[in-house]
């Protein structure tokens, strides 16, 4: 018995309770700032609460009616939240869509042994840069520059391209088109770089093996690159989904928290927004949250599931 | 060593971790709840011996900051405390509403004793129980302050809970060369005579127009001069909202304004109309208060570009008011004689109000004061060819009204200019920014019932 026991305890030697010492700062830090606010966000959402001026109203109990009130047509026969999930949907696509090809084609080629680009460490930096700018500073420029009478609109009317100043905040088409302008500019120096960490990852005999072979270009990179990129492609075009549904900043200073025109460039979390700038309105917000949340949840994952499936 | 930088190696783990948390949180939706505390209870009476040592005023600039240094004698041993929020999007208003909301529960020293508001805002204060009579700190001598001044600063029942230490009439100001050419007089009077009332107002834009000129910069800029008169107030008693007759007035002018090409779609304080202030605009009119052309018409102060000098000012079609700071006086202050006495001496104290007027280009908040500057000869605005700024002003007081204001007024007049510009940029037909500023006041006020 007691030979037995004694023995055990040489031979493992218990690494295991040092791993989870280890891991535990993760799981500390994941349940107090996001576990509980995320469970908050939830009982809120099913409550009655917001201030009236400085008169507090709630919270009261009221089951689903947050979420009721949120999926009520307006008189116009409209379903807001849809209106605004469906707005940040076509910003994110639109932005990101030329962001994923133009880091991908940067990456290979940043990557490619054979144009051996040079001063790859100044590229790599000035790509990055826009994202060292905060959102809000770069979308007041942008504003600035945009306005009726600022340089964009100077420029246009010296050249004698316009006669009149272009009201580039009259248009859905030209506001979405600076916003995603103004994310993908900021965001393509990033996903390049994990693009690049991605390529420079896979074996590079494979590459050289392909060319003795007398592979094309393009077959190396639909037969090599792409599908052994994959897990990093996706994890690339899940992080920015999730993201690109919290997209905030961008539309929010651009548009001074209009969305104009029309509400055309209101995302969901400038909608949240709206309810607790002034009247604190967390349980409406809070609904929002839950429903940003689910919408995140169930696209990752039909994005994982398409992309990881087998043929 | 290993130990040490494993623990190091956590640490920075700890955080790491904990900064991907936060920004991978569903949603930036802050959870808290924020429960409504009890009204502060009455300040002790001022007489009371053992006052707070620290004054903390609430402020969303430095203006008033700037006068309570130069102006006013702090007591011996208090210190003040200066707690400055910009406004912008309502951040001012959260933090005081916040520290207004603990007021109760603070420590003696953390206490608001003192804190400003807008004319647009006010009534969210004073119609509350965070704010008390200032008549039983002892501030009781009203009679040279304005009466709109009072008004506001006063609740449904009549109780005075703050001052204005300015007060801002509103006037068209307009340029002299401008008007020469298109009323064939630059002289205030006679302008004054030939654009007093709306109809004459618009009849002018189209002889404007057709010399080439812009009758107004700005979409919202007759918003104040029509809004200020409204005969009733943004809500009905069932809290409907309700349009005023002389806000469909403001929008049929705007309509019209637009169509003809008489204004332009820029906001009040966009750089579109800003531009129009140089020397080379084409833009007659603006309206404003002293603080406007005295600091926020730089581009016509402009040394280069400017045209300073070159302008007027007269009461124009309708007497209104813009603008404002009230200090307004916080239930559950520590320091209530100091506050009284703070209050009393921005109204009532002649030599203050007299340095207000003459070294601030203030437009003061006491009648007698501002009646010297009115009867001087010799004083004169350089701005504005030399004219008598505070003579025309105190002439236009008396018009001023304060009436049928509700707590919703400022985020309702925002909301509804913000929906019409999109209208007159034509992105949308009228009744679409209708529709879209019916949802904003859903989004800010669940109470408010709309069409």
């Amino acid at each position: 018995m007691n030979e037995r026991k004694l023995r055990r305890n040489q031979n493992g030697v218990r690494y295991a309770k040092w791993g989870y010492l280890f891991i535990l700062p993760f799981f500390l830090a994941y349940f107090i700032f996001t576990f509980v606010p995320q469970v908050l966000t939830i009982y809120n959402s099913f409550f009655e609460n917001y201030r009236e001026g400085l008169k507090q109203v709630g919270p009261n109990f009221v089951g689903f009616r947050n979420y009721v009130a949120l999926f009520t047509p307006d008189k116009t026969g409209t379903i807001n939240i849809l209106k605004y999930a469906g707005n940040t949907l076509a910003l994110w696509v639109m932005g990101a869509i030329p962001q994923l090809v133009i880091a991908m084609l940067l990456a290979i080629f940043f990557t490619s042994y054979r144009l051996h680009i040079r001063g790859q460490q100044f590229f790599k930096t000035v790509i990055y840069m826009p994202n060292l700018i905060m959102a809000s500073a770069f979308s007041m420029l942008f504003f600035t520059l945009f306005s009726n009478v600022g340089p964009v609109n100077q420029l246009l009317q010296a050249w004698g391209l316009s006669d009149v100043p272009i009201d580039f905040f009259a248009y859905k088409g030209t506001v979405r088109g600076l916003i995603c302008l103004m994310n993908f500019l900021m965001w393509f120096g990033n996903t390049t770089i994990l693009l690049m960490a991605g390529i420079m990852g896979i074996d590079q005999d494979l590459f050289e093996a392909a060319n003795l072979d007398g592979a094309s270009s393009l077959q190396v990179f639909f037969k090599i690159t792409l599908p052994l990129l994959m897990p990093i492609l996706i994890y690339t075009i899940i992080t920015a989904m999730i993201g690109g549904l919290q997209m905030f900043d961008v539309p929010q200073v651009l548009t001074n928290g209009k969305g104009m025109p029309d509400r055309t460039s209101m995302t969901l979390v400038m909608y949240l927004n709206n309810y607790l700038g002034g009247s604190k309105n967390y349980g409406m917000s809070g609904a929002i949250s839950v429903i940003i949340f689910i919408i995140t949840g169930l696209l990752s994952m039909i994005v994982y599931r398409s992309l990881t499936k087998k043929d | 060593m290993k130990k040490l930088v494993a623990l190091l190696l956590a640490l920075v783990m700890v955080f790491a971790l904990a900064a991907c948390g936060q920004s991978a949180a569903p949603a930036a939706s802050t959870a808290t709840t924020t429960e409504a505390a009890a009204p502060a209870e009455d300040a002790a009476p001022a007489e009371e011996a053992g006052e707070g040592k620290v004054f903390n005023i609430y402020a969303w600039n430095e203006e008033f900051k700037g006068f309570f240094e130069k102006y006013y004698t702090v007591p011996e041993g208090v210190t003040v405390n200066w707690i400055i929020v910009p406004s912008d999007n309502g951040a001012y208003q959260d933090a005081l509403d916040e520290a207004l909301l603990n007021q109760a529960n603070a420590a003696a020293d953390d206490k608001v004793d003192m804190f400003l508001a807008e004319a647009d805002y006010i009534l969210k204060y004073v119609d509350s129980d965070f704010t008390q009579d200032v008549t039983a700190l002892g501030v009781n001598e009203f009679s040279n302050a304005y009466k709109y001044t009072v008004q506001a600063a006063s609740d449904e029942a009549g109780t005075v809970k703050g001052v204005s230490f300015q007060c801002c009439p509103s006037a068209l100001i307009y340029r002299r060369s401008i008007a020469e050419d298109v009323l064939g007089t630059s002289e205030p009077d006679e302008v004054q005579a030939l654009l007093d009332s709306w109809d004459k107002f618009n009849a002018v834009a189209a002889d404007a127009k057709a010399k080439g000129y812009y009758m107004t910069a700005s979409f919202a800029e007759t918003y104040r001069p029509f809004s200020n008169n409204c005969t009733s107030a943004w809500v009905d008693e069932d809290n409907n909202l309700q349009f005023d007759p002389q806000i469909t007035a403001w929008m049929e002018q705007t309509d019209e304004f637009i169509k003809n090409g008489y204004t332009l779609t820029a906001g009040v304080w966009d750089e579109e109309k800003n531009v129009q202030m140089f020397g080379d605009g084409k833009t007659m009119c603006f309206f404003g208060p002293a603080w406007y052309f005295n600091f926020c018409m730089g581009n016509a102060q402009d040394p280069d570009k400017g045209c300073s000098g070159d302008w007027a000012i007269c009461e124009g079609p309708a007497a209104h008011f813009w603008g404002g700071t009230w200090l307004l006086a916080p239930a559950g202050t520590d320091n209530p004689s100091m506050l009284a006495d703070v209050m009393d001496t921005f109204i009532n104290d002649e030599e203050v109000c007299t340095a207000l007027v003459a070294n601030e280009a203030q437009f003061s908040n006491n009648m007698a004061v501002n009646a010297k500057f009115a009867a001087d000869p010799d004083y004169g605005s350089e701005f504005l060819g030399g004219q008598n700024d505070v003579a025309v002003f105190s002439a236009m007081t008396d018009n001023i009204v304060w009436e049928n204001h509700t707590i919703y007024d400022q985020l309702l007049n925002e909301g509804l200019q913000n929906a019409l510009q999109e209208y007159y940029r034509g992105s949308v037909d009228q009744d679409t920014a209708l529709q879209n500023f019916y949802l904003y006041v859903n989004e800010k006020y669940p109470t408010i019932v709309t069409p």
